[in-house]
């Protein structure tokens, strides 16, 4: 098994030179460079660094290497407005989105920045880096959520923004039972205020060309066509953000540079056509894993498949999820002598996870969006791949709002540092919970002003799964294993020690 | 009002399960049971007893599936089986349509050696945008018809959307003038198992509305007109696969040159 190593992180796959290059940068540039921070943080993108971003970068984790490539690369980042500090705070996208972390970040890692800086890297911003703006702000205390389970908090407008064009009138009433951060209630904030704080892990903006692919121009959990991009007549996905607030690259942009970033100004064309340029062009995912590369032996696991490969294909009816470890389900006589027998037990353990994924059914209840309007039934049976259903990145080919039950009671893991919601249903009532529903995070509804989508959060792309822990929108499962840990006391499914494990393992290598 | 409710009690006459013969229609308001069969993804059976006859019906081939906390109404013509998959007799063509105002006990059945249906993609699965069908000249006027579960304006996966798009994609090649969109409701009510049954009116507005902003999104530029009409009345077209109520509940796109 490899080890974490934190300082610096060993290069294995990757081209060493742009790395060494970008450390030297790094050393000169840094504004966080002191003997506290030293060759740390090789592994730390700080805003302003000029470092120069290889066509090939590889960190470790805890599961083994994640690889980050660059179509196009090495880039000078000297100047970009990904890299530089063009917010009022000190951040820049690179902040929240670091490499080492699959284009998200991991609470580790904002932990490790703690440290390293004595909290005062921009990260921390009060804005949405600490809990509350109006908590002390050098206290750790006053960032548990961050620090903890890696949530920035999300402040949304209430009631909802116009939404493509309409106005959004709520059919569902919202107030405040339990405020523990001070940010949903006061003169400031809080629903009467119109302003409702949520806490979100950050999305991770690699491989966006399958987030941003439509397969088909239906979207079955509303029963409408998709909509299309005023300005390009493009349709639109609606799997960028968790709660669907954003169509394009564009909008999030704009939305993240007006409270992530604090940004005083907008971000001009230019600006934005150069961001989205860069995230087009990176493709994230497992390059190794306990059983080393995940592209050996015929696997075609690791990024550079993501990179050639067309994306929008639903798995069901083209490529199988997760197929690209099918070579692995037979190792060969000559791979075993080749291989370490744990390096055997493994492979073969992500190829059953793989099928595990794809075949092994289970009862799906009272999950709106899926178990609602579009036909299936209230419950039915199937297995991962119904909703992770786009081939190689396992997110949802259609729009992926769905409600798991992360968020919302009686499903949702007992939190009680965040904000508790009382929704109260106008008209119809919630098809699951009732009229009054109990969420830490209503999601999607925030967005549309529906009862009905109290709870249901965008599904995400699962590659580079490895290095962004924890999991789920609001951080409540601190990994892997507590992924399925929570599928299997939401759905009652009855997995077997092994097809855990397994299931672990597939995840690993993604 | 009497015509529609007289209509319907001939075709929905209540019939024993032994005078029941294939193509009959049944029809019965009950709450739904699910049998846990694994057939692999989708492959659980749907059964609803008929209180008036005392038979229960495999209705899982319905395009809208049942919810197990609510009643449902069912509508469907006796199969001819062979293979007894789920264990009761099906209906096929049939539909399902929960009524969200008459709670039910949840149940679930376990497989108890019934193997369920493995799951076949429908004829009506939504083209892909990398595969688009095309069409050819002539074009002239034509109306196309998209359906409704009861008091329903959803249009539902791998039906009424396949159906909605494949219009679309003929619309396009055809370039008319302009679409007219009609939603109409069953308003007229008709009894049911003792209940009585009727769609609201405002339902046939709410269907040319979802069915108009569709066609706009997958035909930006083109003029469509809604209109709405209550007091809908079965018609004779292939895709309300010859279900009287699912025919009336529907809307008309209207293409005009």
């Amino acid at each position: 098994m490899l080890k974490r190593v934190k300082q610096p992180r060993q290069m294995r796959f990757g081209r060493a030179l742009p790395v060494i290059v970008a450390a030297g940068a790094f050393a000169a540039a840094s504004a966080y460079a002191s003997a506290g921070e030293s060759a740390a943080d090789e592994r730390w993108w700080s805003p302003g660094e000029g470092r120069v971003f290889p066509e090939v970068l590889d960190y470790e984790n805890e599961h083994g290497t994640l690889r980050t490539l660059l179509v196009g690369g090495p880039l000078d980042t000297r100047g970009h407005p990904f890299f530089e500090p063009i917010s009022s705070n000190g951040r820049a996208c690179v902040t929240c989105h670091q490499p080492s972390d699959g284009m998200s970040l991991s609470a580790e890692t904002a932990r490790d920045r703690w440290d390293v800086t004595n909290g005062v890297d921009p990260l921390f911003a009060a804005y949405d880096g600490s809990n509350c703006p109006n908590l002390p702000q050098g206290e750790r205390a006053s960032h548990s959520l961050l620090l903890d389970r890696g949530l920035f908090r999300i402040q949304r407008q209430w009631p909802p923004a116009p939404r493509l064009g309409e106005e959004v009138v709520p059919d569902f009433t919202i107030e405040v039972v339990r405020d523990p951060n001070g940010c949903n209630s006061g003169v400031e904030y809080g629903p009467e205020n119109g302003r409702i704080s949520v806490y979100r892990r950050p999305r991770p903006i690699g491989n966006m060309k399958y987030l941003l692919a439509v397969g088909f121009n239906f979207d079955p959990k509303q029963g409408l066509a998709l909509p299309r991009d005023p300005k390009t007549g493009d349709y639109l996905s609606g799997n960028l953000m968790a709660d669907n607030r954003a169509f394009t690259l564009e909008e999030q942009m704009d939305d993240a540079g007006l409270t992530h970033l604090e940004m005083l100004r907008d971000l001009t064309a230019d600006e934005r056509d150069t961001i989205k340029a860069f995230e087009l062009s990176l493709f994230a995912a497992q390059q190794a894993g306990r059983g080393g590369a995940v592209d050996d032996s015929g696997a075609q696991g690791g990024p550079a498949v993501l990179r050639d490969a067309e994306p929008g294909e639903l798995g069901s009816i083209g490529f199988p999820v997760w197929g690209e470890f099918a070579a692995w389900e037979d190792i060969s006589a000559e791979d075993r002598t080749r291989l370490t027998l744990e390096q055997v037990e493994f492979r073969e353990s992500v190829a059953r996870g793989a099928r595990v994924f794809r075949e092994r059914t289970f009862l799906v209840s009272d999950s709106a969006g899926v178990t609602t309007q579009m036909g299936f039934g209230n419950p039915f049976r199937v297995a991962c791949k119904m909703c992770h259903n786009m081939t190689r990145m396992g997110n949802d080919v259609a729009p992926g709002q769905v409600d798991l039950g992360t968020t919302s009671l009686p499903f949702a893991d007992h939190f009680d540092d965040l904000p508790l919601f009382r929704i109260t249903c106008l008209n119809d009532p919630h098809p699951y919970y009732g009229r009054e529903i109990l969420t830490y995070d209503p999601g999607f509804a925030l967005s549309t002003g529906r009862c009905a989508d109290v709870g249901k959060i965008t599904l995400q792309s699962m590659r580079g799964l490895a290095s962004r822990a924890p999991y789920f929108s609001n951080g409540s499962a601190p990994d892997l294993r507590a992924v399925i840990d929570y599928y299997e006391r939401r759905y009652n499914i009855g997995y077997t020690e092994q097809e855990k494990q397994d299931l672990v393992n597939l995840m690993s290598v993604l | 009002m009497k015509r529609p409710l007289i209509a319907a009690t001939m075709l929905l006459a209540p019939l024993s399960a032994q005078a029941q013969e294939v193509g009959e229609i049944v029809s019965f308001v009950s709450c739904p049971v699910y049998r846990d069969a694994d057939n692999g993804r989708k492959s659980g059976c749907w059964l609803v007893r008929d209180g008036g006859s005392g038979h229960q019906w495999d209705v899982s081939q319905s395009p809208h599936k049942p919810n197990w906390d609510y009643a449902v109404f069912v509508e469907g013509r006796v199969a001819d089986q062979g293979e007894d998959i789920c264990g009761a007799p099906v209906l096929e063509p049939v539909r399902t349509s929960r009524l969200l105002d008459r709670r039910c006990p949840r149940h679930m059945l376990p497989a108890e050696g019934y193997p369920g249906r493995v799951f076949i993609a429908p004829d009506r699965y939504l083209t892909s945008l990398a595969n688009p069908p095309e069409f050819e000249d002539p074009f002239g006027p034509r109306t196309f018809y998209a359906f409704f579960e009861f008091d329903r304006d959803f249009l539902v996966y791998q039906y009424s959307d396949f159906i909605v798009q494949q219009a679309a994609y003929w619309i396009e090649a055809a370039q008319p003038r302009r679409l007219v969109v009609t939603g109409y409701a069953a308003t007229d009510p008709i009894e049911v198992s003792g209940v009585e049954l009727a769609e609201s009116p405002e339902i046939a507005q709410r269907r040319a509305e979802v069915v108009a902003l569709t066609l706009s999104r997958l035909l930006p530029g083109m003029e469509i007109e809604t209109r709405w009409e209550t007091g809908s009345q079965p018609i004779d077209v292939p895709d309300a696969d010859t279900i009287p109520g699912q025919s009336q509940r529907r809307v008309e796109i209207a293409v005009e040159f």
